[in-house]
C-alpha cells in the first residue's frame, strides 16, 4: 500500500514540489513583513526533522527542544538571509546542528563526566525500542539500523525526516554526495539495503 | 562499475526511509508542546532582540520534607545573563525569583500564553526581580533596555512553568 502511495507521489513530485515551494515562499514573505505567525505552518512541518537533528547530535530531550526553539528564533532575525524556499530547510538543519554542537560543548565543559556518560549512550531508546514496534518489518528494519555504524544511524535518522523536495539540499548540507540527476542513495542507505536484502524477514 | 551508493533514490529507498521516520516518531517523539513553544516564542515580533540561550537547568527540592519543588534556570546572552528560580507553591501557582547579571534596574517582562496578560516588574539595583502567583504554562522573559540605550532587549526562549 505504501509502495502504491509512493509510486503516485513519485509521479507527482514535480508539481507537488512547486506547490510547496510557493506555499513556503508565501509564508516567508509574510513573516518578513512582520507577521511571524505565518511561520506556524512551517514550524509544524519541520519541527520533527529539527528535533531529530538535535537528538542525533547526542543532546538530551530538554536540550534538544531548546536548540530547536533557538533555531527558529534565529530564523526570525535572519529572514532576509533566506534567499529561497528551497534554502530554508537546509538553513534550519545547519543552524540546528551548529546550535547542538554549541550546547554539547558547553555541557561538556560544565560537567565533563556527564558529557562522557551522554557520549556512551549509543542511541536514544535502543534496547526497549524493538518491543515498542508491533510491526514485524519495522522490527527487522530497526534491528539492522542498529547494526550500522553510528555515523550512518545519525545520518539516516535525519535523512528519513527530510521531505523529497528538500532532499538534495539537506543531503548536501549534511555532507552527502548528490548525483548529477538528483539525490543519490549514499553509502549508509546502500549498506542498509544490502543487509535487508539478505534478511528473510524483509520482503521488499 | 557504478556503486549502489551512487544510484538515484528509488521507491524501495523511500519505503525504507518512510518506515524509519515512523519508527523514530514512535521511539523518540518531540515533546508534545514543542510546536506550541516555538510558535509562542516567535510570535514576539522583535527581530532586533538578543536571544539568550538556556545554559543550565537544575532541579532541587524533591526531598520528602520539601513542600516546594524548585528549578533553577540560567539563560545567557552576550550582554547579560538571566537566572531564575521557579518554585511551585502549595496552591499550585508558581513563584519566580530572578536576577540579572550584570545587575541593573531594568524592566523585566513575563510573557504568558494568551489570554493571560504579560506581567512587568522593575528589577532592583542589585538586579533582583520576582513574579508571584503565576499560572502554569508556557512563558518567556524579556529584559527591556532604557529608552535612551541603543542595546537590544534580551529575550529568553519559551519555557514551561
Amino acid at each position: 500500500m505504501i509502495a502504491v502511495a509512493l509510486g503516485s507521489g513519485e509521479a507527482g513530485t514535480g508539481s507537488a514540489a512547486t506547490d510547496r515551494a510557493a506555499r513556503v515562499g508565501a509564508c516567508l514573505e509574510r513573516a518578513r513583513s512582520g507577521e511571524t505567525a505565518a511561520l506556524g505552518e512551517i514550524v509544524r512541518e519541520l519541527n520533527p526533522l529539527l528535533w531529530h537533528v538535535a537528538r542525533s547530535e547526542g543532546l538530551a530531550a530538554e536540550e534538544s527542544a531548546d536548540v530547536v526553539q533557538t533555531t527558529w528564533l534565529e530564523l526570525v532575525r535572519r529572514l532576509h538571509e533566506i534567499r529561497s524556499p528551497r534554502a530554508l530547510t537546509s538553513w534550519l538543519v545547519t543552524t540546528t546542528r551548529r546550535e547542538a554542537w554549541r550546547v554539547r560543548e558547553l555541557s561538556r565543559r560544565q560537567d565533563p563526566d556527564g558529557a562522557a556518560r551522554l557520549a556512551a549512550v549509543p542511541d536514544p531508546a535502543p534496547g526497549p525500542g524493538e518491543q515498542l514496534l508491533a510491526d514485524e518489518e519495522d522490527q527487522v528494519l530497526w534491528r539492522h539500523v542498529q547494526r550500522l555504524p553510528e555515523r550512518c544511524r545519525k545520518l539516516l535518522r535525519v535523512v528519513a525526516h527530510v521531505s523529497r523536495p528538500d532532499y538534495a539540499a539537506v543531503a548536501q548540507a549534511l555532507g552527502m554526495p548528490v548525483g548529477s540527476i538528483g539525490p543519490t542513495r549514499g553509502r549508509c542507505l546502500a549498506k542498509l539495503r544490502e543487509m535487508l536484502r539478505a534478511d528473510p524477514g524483509w520482503s521488499r | 562499475m557504478t556503486s549502489p551508493a551512487d544510484l538515484p533514490l528509488d521507491g524501495t529507498d523511500r519505503v525504507i526511509l518512510d518506515r524509519l521516520a515512523g519508527i523514530y516518531a514512535r521511539l523518540d517523539p518531540p515533546p508534545a508542546d514543542l510546536d506550541e513553544r516555538v510558535t509562542f516564542a516567535i510570535a514576539l515580533e522583535d527581530a532586533d532582540a538578543e536571544v539568550a540561550r538556556l545554559s543550565r537547568q537544575l532541579m532541587a527540592g524533591s526531598g520528602a520534607r520539601s513542600t516546594e519543588r524548585t528549578r533553577t534556570i540560567t539563560f545567557d546572552a552576550d550582554s547579560r545573563a538571566v537566572m531564575i528560580t521557579v518554585a511551585v507553591r502549595a496552591d499550585g501557582l508558581v513563584r519566580i525569583d530572578g536576577w540579572l547579571a550584570p545587575a541593573a534596574a531594568l524592566r523585566v517582562e513575563l510573557r504568558l500564553l494568551e489570554p493571560a496578560p504579560p506581567r512587568i516588574v522593575l528589577a532592583d539595583p542589585s538586579g533582583r526581580f520576582a513574579f508571584d502567583g503565576v499560572p502554569h504554562g508556557i512563558a518567556q522573559l524579556l529584559v527591556h533596555q532604557p529608552a535612551d540605550e541603543a542595546a537590544p532587549r534580551v529575550i529568553t526562549p519559551a519555557f514551561s512553568l
